[in-house]
């Protein structure tokens, strides 16, 4: 029954005046970020996060929380209508979602991937109040060895869930991790790479880096790629939002296993939305009677992506309110923001913050029923958009950018550092680099050597600590064979399978 | 005679990349040459240029090869430098001119990263070490460190043993204006406040596509500009400079 109390005081909290106005802004935006090819989730909540200064911490995490998930509801619209997915996350939608736009059901494709949504949100909105409560116990029981390993179980994960190459995700991490050792040492205060240059004593700022390896190296990717795409597909009237019957029928079964599948993904360290999607369309085709019409617009290939990728944008909140730890990049920044509002993410923030956790959880049902609002009868004006050129909107988004980190320490060398960072994310990109793994390294990178170094300093020295501390043996354990799974050849091959089919 | 052409263009293409490599060997040295010139006109603190070319060149020619004969020997930061930075990746360069490279995106890819790895290896020899068994300052960024350097000893050798793409195509224009326009943008946002940097990036950062036409992006970035200058001062109340400072005062 605590549960209901605990919901209720969310209800109150998010039903205040500002909290709604962030929650809409935050859908809006979102919608807005996931609509727009070219802007990606990770480089607006980093743009925006030098914005919440000014806002009370729950608010500003409400809206932030609301991109991420809005930004789901966004991309589907995109994916279905003109086929260019908005969002990594709808890139599996577009499949099916735009041959049943071409059929002239591009209402039901809409209707369907929103209904897919809005059920995945509730659930997964349920999930994390059931499940917040419990984990935080158990994460009291972790001593700093399982929290290292657990870390070490986020990042293999994250190497598992990346594209292309392992060795080359491994390394992206551990240059992550290497960056994050730029700046003063916690302990003992010396000066680490920093060349003694002041700028750099504080360390690289997260939100500096994470604006250029996504921000400005993906705009100069896209100028490099000739940006004017063909975008003039599907323009004509949507006409009849409403699913037949044997619509809604034959959705349900893969809404419900999307739900179920995008939840247990977003909560694993590493997972997130991108690869839920991926994970359900999979599903579904493997199930399906006749996988044929996957590809030549089956409504199952929309309904599962898109249920799994909401539920996994709001489930991957769970490791961070309870545990303290990011599963992925987008986190990494909520981190950012929790920091900048002087809160430690940990499992102490669900018993000293209630109003900001049951706030925010609260505030994701709610979103979402403005998600469906926004999204299903203002279809029009969304698709309107698509038709401001990239010509105009890329130097716009560099301005933004711009001002954004500047005001982050009103400092100008941070913007020279976004840009040299976004020459480097562009580097990357053309060698072929993942720089998700990049920043999740950066992120635990600082949690990871304090907990090693309290592990080794507790055990006096003995690295065996890992091995003989149940909880701790068990996670490397689980780390260790999903390492040694994916390197084994014929698994690689399905990976790559699923990837490649993504890409088609 | 294709098969000897073939032979002898591929032989070019590893030149070069070797000579990018020997570059890349001394890009830290160079970089604090250039660092080093605003000396001269008193920005900022450190060594002369003739200073920096003369340590430099000495540690490279002569400082490290009579440290690498002599053994252990208090080291200075240059010859350090050169040990544990240039001479490996030099070493490299010469090594890649007699490879068959089949993957140039993988070798070129993980012998950079290697490189960066080198000098964080460098940038951390300061530091202390193990002190008993706690962990001293330098001991996680040389246990990274050396993890990255076998990490992208393992790409580059991917990139020698399996077939994979090319390098990538680069172009120019758009790096370059949308840097010049941060650069710009960072230089010009204290002395000439938002509005006039706001604006002259925009158009900057617009020379980046040929598809840009003027006209449009003038009105585009005007209203940027003014929307700009609304949201952040005003409505989230972040403290900017707003117009040129010489018009202020």
């Amino acid at each position: 029954m605590e549960l209901f109390a605990n919901l209720a005081h969310g209800f109150v909290v998010a039903f205040s005046p500002i909290n709604l106005l962030m929650c809409l802004i935050g859908a809006l935006v979102g919608t807005l970020v996931g609509v727009l090819p070219g802007i990606g989730t990770i480089a607006t909540v980093a743009m925006l996060l030098p914005i919440t200064f000014g806002l009370p911490p729950v608010g500003a995490l409400i809206m932030l929380a609301g991109i991420y998930y809005g930004a789901q509801y966004g991309g589907s619209t995109t994916s279905i209508l003109v086929n260019i997915p908005g969002e990594a996350t709808s890139v599996v939608t577009a499949i099916d979602g735009h041959q049943m736009a071409k059929q002239g059901r591009a209402g039901p494709a809409l209707a369907i991937a929103a209904i897919g949504s809005f059920f995945a949100g509730c659930v997964a909105t349920v999930l994390i109040a059931v499940l917040g409560a419990p984990l935080t116990k158990l994460a009291l029981a972790f001593g700093p060895a399982e929290y290292f390993s657990l870390m070490v179980l986020g990042l293999i994960f994250a190497v598992v869930l990346a594209k292309g190459s392992v060795l080359k995700a491994i390394a992206m991490i551990v240059l992550g991790l290497l960056m994050s050792m730029v700046g003063s040492d916690i302990e003992t205060g010396a000066s680490r790479m920093a060349f003694n240059i002041p700028e750099l004593a504080d360390g690289l700022g997260f939100a500096t880096v994470a604006m250029g390896v996504f921000g400005f190296a993906e705009i100069i990717r896209n100028l490099d790629a000739g940006a004017e795409m063909n975008r003039d597909l599907v323009q004509q009237k949507i006409t009849g939002l409403m699913p037949t019957r044997k619509d809604l029928i034959d959705s349900t079964p893969p809404i419900l296993r999307g739900t179920v599948l995008g939840s247990i993904l977003g909560i694993l360290p590493g997972g997130g939305a991108v690869i839920a999607s991926f994970a359900a369309y999979t599903l579904e085709k493997k199930l399906a009677k006749d996988p044929k019409r996957f590809g030549r617009g089956a409504i199952e290939g929309v309904a599962a992506p898109e249920s799994a990728n909401n539920a996994a944008a709001q489930t991957s909140f769970i490791p961070l309110l309870t545990l303290g730890i990011p599963p992925n990049a987008v986190m990494a920044l909520m981190v950012g923001a929790m920091t900048i509002h002087g809160i430690v993410p940990g499992p102490q923030v669900m018993q000293k913050q209630p109003d900001l956790v049951w706030g925010m959880i609260a505030s994701m049902w709610i979103g979402n029923l403005m998600l469906i609002i926004i999204n299903l009868p203002l279809v029009g004006i969304w698709v309107r958009l698509l038709r401001v050129p990239y010509r105009l909107m890329f130097p716009s988004i560099v301005i933004f950018c711009a001002i954004g980190i500047y005001s982050v320490n009103n400092a100008p060398v941070d913007v020279i550092l976004a840009g040299v960072f976004g020459l480097v994310g562009y580097w990357l990109i053309k060698h072929d680099f993942e720089p998700a793994p990049l920043l999740l390294g950066m992120v635990l990178g600082p949690l990871m050597e304090e907990n090693l170094r309290r592990a080794l300093l507790i055990s006096r020295g003995d690295w065996s600590v890992f091995l003989t501390r149940p909880l701790s043996a068990v996670l490397l354990a689980i780390a260790a064979f999903l390492l040694v799974l994916t390197v084994l050849p014929v698994l690689r091959a399905k990976r790559d399978e699923v990837f490649t089919e993504s890409e088609n | 005679m294709a098969d000897t052409m073939g032979h002898s263009a591929t032989a070019t293409r590893n030149t070069s990349v070797a000579l990018g490599f020997c570059l890349l060997a001394i890009a830290p040295q160079i970089f604090e040459f250039i660092w080093s010139i605003g000396t001269i006109f008193g920005w900022g603190a450190g060594r002369g240029p003739a200073t920096v070319v003369i340590s430099h060149a000495t540690a490279l020619l002569a400082g490290a090869p009579s440290a690498l004969l002599a053994g252990d020997t208090k080291k200075s930061s240059d010859v350090l430098l050169a040990l544990m930075y240039s001479y490996p990746l030099f070493a490299v360069a010469i090594l890649t001119i007699f490879m068959t490279i089949k993957s140039a995106q993988d070798y070129i890819g993980g012998i950079v990263l290697m490189a960066l790895a080198l000098f964080a290896l460098w940038a951390s020899s300061d530091l202390q070490g193990m002190r008993g068994f706690s962990f001293g300052a330098g001991t996680a960024p040389r246990m990274f460190g050396g993890l990255l350097v076998a990490l992208s000893a393992g790409i580059a050798l991917t990139g020698l043993m399996t077939d994979g793409p090319a390098l990538a195509h680069y172009s120019w224009r758009g790096p370059l204006f949308v840097m010049a326009a941060i650069l710009f943008f960072a230089l010009a946002i204290r002395p000439l406040g938002l509005v006039v940097s706001a604006f002259v990036s925009f158009l900057i950062a617009a020379l980046g596509s040929h598809e840009t036409r003027w006209l449009e992006a003038v009105i585009v970035g005007a209203c940027l500009t003014l929307g700009c200058a609304l949201l952040f001062p005003y409505v989230l109340g972040l403290p900017m400079p707003m117009f040129p400072r010489f018009l202020v005062q």
